[in-house]
């Protein structure tokens, strides 16, 4: 059966990119860095709940970031025809699917009715409205110059230069707003140790399980997708195209960890003012530079 | 044949929710029952003027997305449609900037 | 193949249950935050109609719009209301509508794992049909709130003064009137001779069909919603203007206190010594007022 290999297929790419992530990114990280999100997950340690919690809300958080990740594995291209699903609006889906990790923060912190975990939605939503219009602008240079949202066609796009060569601008932007949409350093608020870990500080066992994979899942998916973006996807000379893909996104991924925790971290106040005042601005110059570009017959036709 | 795409899109959202379900289930850590008065209050949060420009903001990605697939057929008269629109919105964020809009309360 | 239409038609149902059951639960529930995740996922529910319908652009759109919408508006909701998340209405009299869809908030005096199990009840997007005990009759959902309504309304109404619903009160005669206007138009739906059949086939590159449309026919549209987003950033600045009062303490005392606040005073000229005695001065004595009134203005 065609789609249950396609689901399988999938799911295991899913898993083996969590665990790696997993994995790794601790390791990227100092001693002294604050982990955040890559700190050790507390699986026995007790949860912190209020009296009253909602416990729909609170259940619902993480399963719902954990099906944001799920759906977002289906357009990710592994090699020439290695992809779950090359749907025809592959990368505006692969952006609104990202969006239920940030729905499932806001539920499961409201959940637990406790003021660390409920600052987490407050907080979360901050950086949702600080990251997604510039990364939003970071997306549409390359879809300019591949003429499709299909993550196959950007892909193909690519095979004379890499788009990273083209919009080196859009890349820088990519770099900063895919830090921030992954909650990593400098743009780790939600997380930081100031309001307890957040939805780490209120769940354990199970749930808490769930967070760090979606999390990582999150880490994974965005360098995957800068990798297909401005990266030439699964492009390269020798060898096949899934352990390009790995080589690709893994560079990005310790690129991203490594210059993010140069920075000191930011509250969500400076996120939001850097994400209107300095980065959107850059977004909508670098869409204008890149239409004039395309129009003087720069890029692929 | 879209249907038959999103198919998939729906099976997995089964088996993502049922895995999910299965990690939540499996180990349940004690409450440590927290006594704070209750966080679900009237909360002033800090950010009402950057919300209600993304909101704006938002609408206008929406039309950003299909102009970008078809701008290389179209040529310097989408681009110029595109220039007018970015102008107004620029324009829009300007105004918020130097009405002291855009500041975390 | 049938199993092609079974399961369109299965998802077919499971995404109007979801679209009327989060309608129902927007409405009905005690928690803000929850009526805004009900909105969403009642929206979702739609796209993900859109989606079967072969628009998986407008779908997505439709997604992509209300989850960022609604976690803002939410935002917004808690700003201005005083018991977002329902835990005080929690322990009141409710109807059964409103108790289904407020399960899982607890008011804090009573246990503690109030159904930790309580899962099955949040929205997703396409999956996880809900544990409500009634099934859609036939293919249309639209009859089932009409009946939940009825059905809690006349529960709420037998309980006594202390009656805390949040369902209004239901008045019979309006209530038999939705009914039967319900009733006609899904019957003019059901016996509607032909469906017009369109011939046109959906493109798979609905992106590119919807961009060559905004720039050839609705281009005036186009740019007249960017002008209308700008009319929107000019509002949101607006509003955020600052207050008349300098800070919350003395908005506080001005709001709080029965007597309007001081009128503004202008530049008095001065009246003379004599019309500045206090109040009380001036029951001293009868003779002191009239020295006061002989000295003149």
């Amino acid at each position: 059966m065609d789609l249950a290999l396609r689901a399988l297929g999938a799911m295991g790419a899913l898993a083996v990119a969590t665990v790696l992530t997993w994995l790794l990114e601790p390791r990227l990280l100092s001693s002294a860095a604050e982990k955040g999100v890559a700190a050790p997950v507390g699986v026995r340690d007790e949860k912190h709940l209020a009296q009253n919690p909602d416990t729909w809300m609170y259940s619902a958080g993480p399963i719902l970031a954990v099906l944001g990740v799920v759906f977002a594995v289906v357009v990710i291209p592994w090699g020439d025809r290695l992809v779950p699903r090359d749907l025809g609006i592959g990368v505006f889906y692969f952006i609104v699917v990202l969006d239920f990790v940030v729905l499932g923060l806001s539920l499961g912190g409201w959940g637990a009715n406790v003021r660390d975990s409920v600052d987490v939605y407050y907080r979360g939503v901050a950086q949702l409205v600080a990251y997604v219009v510039p990364l939003g602008l970071a997306y549409i240079g390359a879809i300019m110059m591949a003429g499709s949202l299909s993550t196959q066609r950007i892909v193909e796009a690519q095979a004379g230069m890499w788009f990273v060569v083209l919009q080196p601008i859009g890349f820088v932007l990519y770099l900063v707003t895919g830090l921030m949409q992954a909650y990593r350093p400098p743009f780790l608020e939600p997380f930081s140790a100031f309001i307890g870990g957040g939805v780490f500080g209120s769940s354990s066992g199970g749930r808490a399980i769930g967070w760090r994979i979606a999390m990582s899942a999150t880490l994974f998916l965005v360098a995957a997708m800068g990798a297909v973006l401005y990266l030439g996807g699964w492009r390269g000379p020798v060898l096949p195209g899934p352990v390009w893909m790995l080589i690709k996104t893994y560079g990005l991924m310790m690129l991203m960890v490594w210059g993010g925790a140069r920075f000191r971290l930011l509250t969500a106040g400076r996120m939001l003012e850097l994400s209107w005042k300095i980065l959107t601005p850059v977004g909508l110059a670098n869409v204008l530079v890149v239409g004039a570009l395309i129009l003087l017959g720069v890029g692929p036709t | 044949m879209i249907i038959d795409h999103y198919a998939l899109v729906g099976l997995l959202a089964l088996i993502g929710t049922g895995l999910a379900l299965l990690l939540a289930a499996a180990y349940r850590p004690p409450v440590h029952v927290v006594r704070e008065p209750a966080a679900w209050a009237s909360y002033r949060f800090g950010y009402p003027v950057y919300a209600l420009i993304f909101l704006s903001f938002d609408m206008e990605m929406i039309f950003m997305y299909p102009w970008a697939v078809v701008f290389a057929d179209l040529g310097l008269e989408a681009f110029l449609d595109m220039l007018v629109f970015i102008a107004i919105l620029s324009a829009g964020i300007a105004y918020a900037w130097k009405m002291g809009g855009l500041k975390w309360e | 193949m049938s199993v092609g239409a079974v399961a369109e038609w299965a998802a077919f149902v499971i995404l109007a249950f979801i679209a009327v059951a989060g309608a129902l639960g927007m409405a009905t529930t005690m928690s803000m935050f929850r009526s805004g995740i009900f909105l969403m996922g009642s929206f979702i529910g739609v796209a993900g109609l859109f989606i079967l319908l072969s628009a998986d652009l407008l779908g997505l759109l439709q997604i992509m719009m209300y989850i960022g919408g609604m976690l803002v508006m939410i935002l917004f909701m808690v700003l201005f209301s005083h018991d977002p998340g329902g835990s005080m209405m929690a322990g009141m009299e409710m109807s059964l509508v409103e108790r289904l869809f407020s399960l899982g908030l607890s008011s804090g005096t009573a246990e503690m794992e109030h159904g930790d199990t309580g899962a099955t009840g949040d929205m997703e997007a396409m999956g996880g049909a809900g544990g409500m005990a009634h099934e859609d009759m036939g293919d249309m959902g639209g009859m089932d709130g009409m009946d939940h309504g009825a059905a809690g309304d006349m529960a709420g109404m037998d309980h006594g003064d202390m009656d805390m619903s949040m369902t209004t009160p239901m008045k019979r005669y309006a209530a038999g009137l939705a009914v039967v206007v319900g009733a006609g138009l899904v019957a003019l739906l059901v016996l509607r001779p032909a469906w017009p059949i369109s011939s046109v086939t959906p493109d798979p590159e609905s992106a590119r069909v919807v961009g060559g449309l905004l720039m050839s026919k609705y281009m005036m549209a186009f740019e007249s919603a960017g002008l209308l987003i700008l009319v929107g950033i000019f509002g949101a600045v607006f509003l955020a203007r600052p207050g008349r009062y300098p800070d919350q303490d003395a908005r506080d005392e001005y709001v709080t206190a029965d007597e309007p606040p001081p009128p503004i005073e202008e530049d008095a000229p001065p009246r003379g010594e004599g019309k500045k005695p206090a109040p009380a001065a001036r029951s001293l004595s009868v003779l002191e007022a009239h020295v006061d009134e002989g000295d003149g203005d």
